[in-house]
């Protein structure tokens, strides 16, 4: 699509182990460009209440892949757009139906997993990738997909710039904002998209299972943090980021050889760990 | 102050129906500009529900026109907030969201902190601007919400019951700052309340709801025995409550604009039970 070898040889001289492989740049690159996306989308996620719909939309990956092998239409296509069409139907029932939207989710999910089994079950040639969207595989990146996510994280730029204060008044409270002439709609719409495309491209670096972790797991460590909601945006960047960088780092150590999505994930977590003790030791001071 | 003689609301015929129930039935109603309109009325008389309708967040039957078709800018100040307790988030954000365009995240503009600052000089909270949202009072959120509302300069100000979860005195400072606020921002002001003392001695327009409008007008023209008695359905009256009016101490000399006014109006058991305790005092 476009040129993105500088972006690679740029990669190449991160001081890792493995580094002059193209497909450990890739890696690097994708998980870069990834982590500050679901970092500052869990704030938002965390602010909105939206763990659930994440994990929805997550869990729909396998029948969006599915989809695509039917249509005859390549996974990495199929799979964002399918993630897409859910989120923003999700929004779209949560909107206009009567029904609580922890419901309307519910109903979403056991759709969109039991579609995903039907067809695997019917062609077992399909059910070989099942363990790719379990656990997630970040080394298999490609080029293409790259580019694909540079464009994704240019729209998440726009977004956060034009979008943040308004999201974060509508989070706040829906019937404020609507009074005050927010534009609340098209801001959750747009958000929904968002948050779906980025799900979708975790879904590959971290599997179906933790997806929603990549998600919480920053801004939840931001939360104890954090004091103001523009530092939350930040402490959650540095969290994902580091832990996306160390958790690659750690899983291709010969002693290691865990799962990067996993590793990941783990030491996000140990972050959280530390974050608690600050925030416990920052209350006894309050005192 | 304004001279535009079209009323600030007119409710026309406004019906609100939900899973079958008629939760308000045809409700005619004027708003005069410039008023302070308050809604009285019993639980489920569906007086949030026409606020909301007002709002546009609930669909209803009939007409509701603001500012003679051209509409009103509004400000809303709710009841209080569903909101993360724990989460960072400061006063000053908090109102610097929807006064800059730079996201949050990218720090508070200088002249967004001015004017969050001045919006918290209005309602009397300048100490607050850097306390997270989470940590307020009852008394200290309301503030910020309704200078969240000011933000808006708005010429419609809606409240929703905004003396709930506050205690007595700060009800009472809390409309103090509504009165002097409307007079040198000239808004008109319509809220929900059960304070019937509050609505007595402030309002300018009193709308009785029971699903349908009982009584409108001036609180001396309403407020009559026979309108509360058919709204609350329990005995109520006005009281001439000349042995409460609270003297101020006797150093000073006693100042009859200050006191509390003649007529306030008290379910009957409330009145018997402050009687009791100031006599106690007075022992």
């Amino acid at each position: 699509m476009f040129d993105i070898s500088w972006l690679l040889s740029l990669a190449s001289h991160f001081p890792l182990d493995g580094m002059d492989m193209r497909f450990m740049q890739q890696a690097l690159l994708a998980l870069v460009l990834l982590a500050p996306m679901t970092a500052a989308l869990g704030v938002q996620v965390v602010h909105y209440r939206m763990a659930f719909f994440s994990d929805a939309v997550g869990h729909s990956a396998f029948a969006g892949v599915a989809v695509g092998l039917l249509l005859g239409i390549h996974p990495h296509v199929s799979m964002p757009l399918f993630g897409l069409g859910v989120g923003l139907a999700i929004m779209f029932m949560q909107r206009y139906s009567a029904l609580p939207s922890d419901t309307v989710i519910g109903v979403v999910f056991s759709a969109v997993v039991a579609g995903g089994l039907a067809v695997v079950s019917r062609d077992n040639t399909i059910a070989r990738d099942l363990q790719q969207f379990l656990y997630g595989d970040i080394l298999t990146m490609t080029e293409a997909d790259l580019c694909w996510l540079i464009l994704l994280f240019a729209a998440f730029l726009l977004f956060q710039l034009l979008a943040f204060n308004p999201l974060l008044y509508a989070g706040t409270s829906g019937i404020i904002a609507r009074a005050h002439r927010i534009r609340v709609a098209l801001c959750e719409y747009c958000f929904a998209a968002l948050l779906a495309l980025v799900v979708m491209f975790s879904v590959w670096g971290v599997g179906v299972l933790l997806v929603t972790a990549l998600l919480i797991v920053p801004a939840a460590c931001a939360r104890n943090l954090a004091q103001t909601a523009g530092g939350m945006f930040w402490w959650a960047i540095l969290v994902s980021l580091s832990s996306a960088v160390a958790g690659l780092a750690l899983s291709v150590q010969p002693w290691m050889g865990t799962a990067t999505g996993a590793t990941i994930i783990l030491v996000s977590c140990a972050w959280f760990l530390v974050s608690v003790l600050v925030s416990a030791s920052r209350n006894e001071n309050r005192l | 102050m304004e001279h535009d003689k079209t009323p600030a609301i007119v409710f026309d015929h406004v019906s609100v129906t939900r899973s079958g129930l008629n939760i308000l039935d045809n409700v005619n109603a004027t708003i005069p500009r410039g008023s302070w309109a308050v809604l009285i009325g019993p639980n489920g008389a569906g007086k949030t529900t026409l606020l909301l309708a007002l709002l546009g967040e609930v669909n209803y039957r009939g007409r509701i026109e603001l500012g003679g078709g051209k509409g009103l800018r509004i400000g809303y100040v709710p009841q209080k907030l569903n909101l993360d307790r724990g989460m960072p988030f400061t006063v000053a954000e908090f109102l610097a969201m929807g006064i800059q365009k730079r996201p949050l995240w990218l720090g508070i503009s200088r002249s967004a902190r001015e004017e969050a600052a001045h919006l918290l000089e209005m309602v009397h909270a300048s100490h607050i601007m850097k306390r997270r949202v989470g940590t307020l009072s009852g008394g200290e959120m309301q503030r910020v919400l309704l200078a969240l509302a000011l933000q808006q300069k708005p010429e419609l100000l809606v409240l929703d019951e905004p003396s709930a979860g506050v205690d007595f005195e700060g009800g009472r400072l809390f409309c103090e700052l509504l009165e002097d606020l409307r007079a040198t921002q000239g808004f008109t002001q319509i809220m929900v309340s059960h304070d019937l003392g509050m609505v007595a001695h402030h309002a300018t327009c009193v709308i009785c709801l029971k699903r349908r409008v009982v009584a409108q007008g001036a609180p001396q023209d309403v407020l009559t025995g026979p309108v509360l008695q058919s709204l609350f359905g329990m005995h109520m009256g006005l009281i001439c409550a000349e042995s409460h009016i609270h003297r101020a101490p006797t150093l000073a000399p006693f100042d009859p604009e200050a006191a509390l006014p003649l007529t306030e109006l008290r379910p009957l058991e409330q009145v018997r039970q402050e009687c009791a305790e100031q006599e106690k005092h007075h022992v």
